[in-house]
């Protein structure tokens, strides 16, 4: 409690606080005058969502060459270039050494096409294939990440057990050697991860696959395919905290769809607004995150 | 000739395929002899096994669920069957009956299926706890034969798990159906990081849950108004004491020595101490619907006394 919400320590947040205003206004309020106390200037933020009504195939398998396309397309509008490669080559330098931190999950991994359109535009780059590594969980063994000077930061959307959502900044959680001691406060200090020199100042891309999104579920060991749809959506963004606030966002509009209301989730999705508001990482209001839809727009939701 | 063999080996794949061999012993779970065969899904020989220190590395993040519950260990099998998905085994061995119970409970939500102590099965994915183990089957994809085959399997686990337990005798303190009681909402907690799962009631923990104390959560439904039951046994008196005084001052600070209020939602919200125990409802419609919940509550726990 005291490493996770030093400055709120004399305040508590009960449920009486989700009571007085709607309950994510009230949230926000309170966390936000307990962590910072202050007026700031408000920074914006840019994501792009991006889907195709064809990137699934049969039985949900990833068309690659579409999806290559989907996540080029998105990176030329984040970075507002003529061409897709106008774009990664702002993101990536030829002499970059590279970690794509992936997902592995084995309920609902990263699509392994989508890793490999990351990398097919590192070695576009010039990036060496050598100085390329995508994982997950060795991260803190893999010389490449180890040695990184850009990482790209990679997973699906899907709810989290402990952190609510699971999403770009809780796919971090690997470079630590401790996970299980940044779950308290529905995983808030995940943010202090970000500020590790293994991470610090590298993300150079975030991307939340939402081809098939898990909207709710029970444990985060379990997957109910009754909660997880085909949305033929990519989250794409440089901002962490503002592509995980859109990605919060589409699934909680799901479940209120789903379900017809906010079906809660293990825990409220809490640690995105602490990486804003304590670990200054991002943008996490939705009123200051500018999203760009493009591509397939049928029941986009958001 | 050829059609007595043939229907020989028909009736043959029939009756195996009902049928669940037993196995030899795992390592961990020495009073289990989980089957090696079921529904036509074959064991494929591997086990893994993972113990309190290493469980974080079979789980994303949801091993803190099981150690809060007094896990031991998990057993895990995988069997395989031509054209179907693989179907995952996981038998926890936690530390009581109540344990397992508590494991089940918290993240019980779908339909009993009559399998082991209490089931439920839906989306693909069997749970159940029996005596001091909990049990969950899923498959790794979808297919015609998956769902009759996790409950084929789950049927020889739970015959493979010898003799039952008892539940936490606090479930049986709270009112019943009569009173709308939603029996799938009944969870039996063991910290406040848990409860704040179910049902967030404060960041803090201003109900002193520690490793003592046991709690219920439960919910309850009437005229689509949804109440909610918190009933805690604290180790002793003074703790019991400590925590509702605790609880009043951090939540409930405008009742003024009253043990109600009427709370922003424009419901109220009920908690007493008596004895060792602390009782709290909360969001019922009206006065008298709390009163009521508690009243019954008490008579319950002290027999009318």
């Amino acid at each position: 409690m005291e490493r996770s919400w030093r400055g709120m320590k004399d305040k508590i947040i009960t449920r009486r606080d989700f009571l007085r205003v709607t309950a994510g206004a009230a949230m926000a309020a309170t966390v936000e005058s307990g962590i910072l106390g202050e007026v700031r200037a408000e920074p914006t933020a840019k994501v792009v969502l991006i889907r195709h009504a064809e990137v699934l195939g049969r039985q949900d398998k990833v068309r690659g060459e579409i999806l290559q396309s989907m996540l080029d397309e998105a990176v030329k509008n984040l970075l507002e270039t003529n061409e897709p490669m106008g774009g990664w080559k702002r993101l990536f330098k030829s002499s970059d050494v590279v970690g794509v931190k992936s997902n592995e999950w084995n309920r609902l991994p990263t699509p392994k096409e989508l890793e490999a359109a990351i990398k097919r535009r590192l070695l576009d780059v010039g990036v060496a294939e050598k100085n390329i590594s995508v994982a997950d969980r060795g991260v803190l063994n893999d010389p490449v990440f180890l040695n990184a000077s850009a990482l790209v930061n990679v997973r699906p959307l899907r709810t989290h057990h402990w952190s609510g959502v699971g999403t770009c900044l809780k796919n971090y959680i690997q470079f630590v050697p401790d996970p299980w001691s940044y779950h308290d406060e529905g995983c808030s200090p995940l943010g202090k991860i970000w500020n590790y020199p293994i991470v610090k100042g590298k993300t150079r891309l975030n991307i939340l696959s939402c081809l098939t999104p898990q909207f709710y579920g029970r444990g985060a060991h379990f997957f109910d395919r009754r909660y997880v749809w085909p949305y033929k959506g990519l989250i794409v963004g440089t901002d962490p905290v503002a592509v995980d606030a859109v990605g919060a966002h589409l699934l909680q509009t799901k479940r209120i769809g789903f379900f017809g209301e906010d079906r809660a989730l293990d825990v409220p999705p809490v640690h995105i607004m602490a990486a804003d508001k304590k670990y200054h990482l991002g943008v996490s209001d939705l009123r200051r995150i500018q999203l760009i839809k493009l591509g397939w727009m049928e029941e986009v939701l958001i | 000739m050829r059609i007595w063999t043939f229907l020989v080996i028909i009736i043959w794949m029939f009756t195996a395929a009902e049928s669940v061999k037993g196995e030899e012993k795992g390592k961990m779970n020495q009073g289990v002899s989980l089957p090696s065969e079921a529904g036509g899904w074959k064991w494929d020989g591997k086990e893994m096994e993972y113990d309190s220190r290493t469980l974080f590395k079979y789980m994303d993040g949801a091993a803190e669920l099981y150690l809060a519950y007094g896990f031991q260990n998990v057993t895990v099998r995988r069997f395989e069957k031509s054209s179907q998905p693989p179907l995952i085994v996981e038998l926890y061995e936690m530390a009581s009956s109540e344990d397992a119970y508590g494991v089940f409970s918290f993240e019980h939500q779908d339909e009993a299926v009559g399998i082991g102590q209490g089931s439920e099965f839906g989306g693909g994915l069997l749970r159940f706890w029996k005596g001091r183990y909990f049990v969950s089957i899923y498959a790794e994809g979808e297919g015609a034969e998956v769902e009759p085959g996790i409950l084929t399997m789950g049927r020889g686990v739970a015959n493979s798990i010898p003799g039952t337990g008892p539940e936490p005798k606090l479930i049986g303190v709270i009112p019943g159906k009569d009173f709308g009681l939603v029996a799938k909402s009944v969870r039996y907690l063991k910290n406040h990081v848990l409860l704040n799962q179910r049902f967030f009631i404060a960041h803090q923990n201003i109900l002193n849950l520690n490793r003592k104390t046991e709690a219920v959560l439960a919910q309850y439904l009437q005229d689509k108004q949804k109440t909610q039951l918190l009933l805690i046994r604290y180790a002793n008196l003074k703790e019991a004491g400590d925590a509702y005084q605790n609880f009043m001052k951090a939540y409930l600070p405008e009742a003024g020595g009253k043990d109600r209020l009427r709370t922003e939602d424009r419901k109220w919200t009920f908690a007493r101490q008596r004895g060792e125990f602390v009782v709290i409802v909360f969001g019922a419609p009206t006065e008298s619907d709390a009163e009521a919940l508690l009243k019954a509550t008490e008579e319950k726990m002290f027999g009318g006394r």
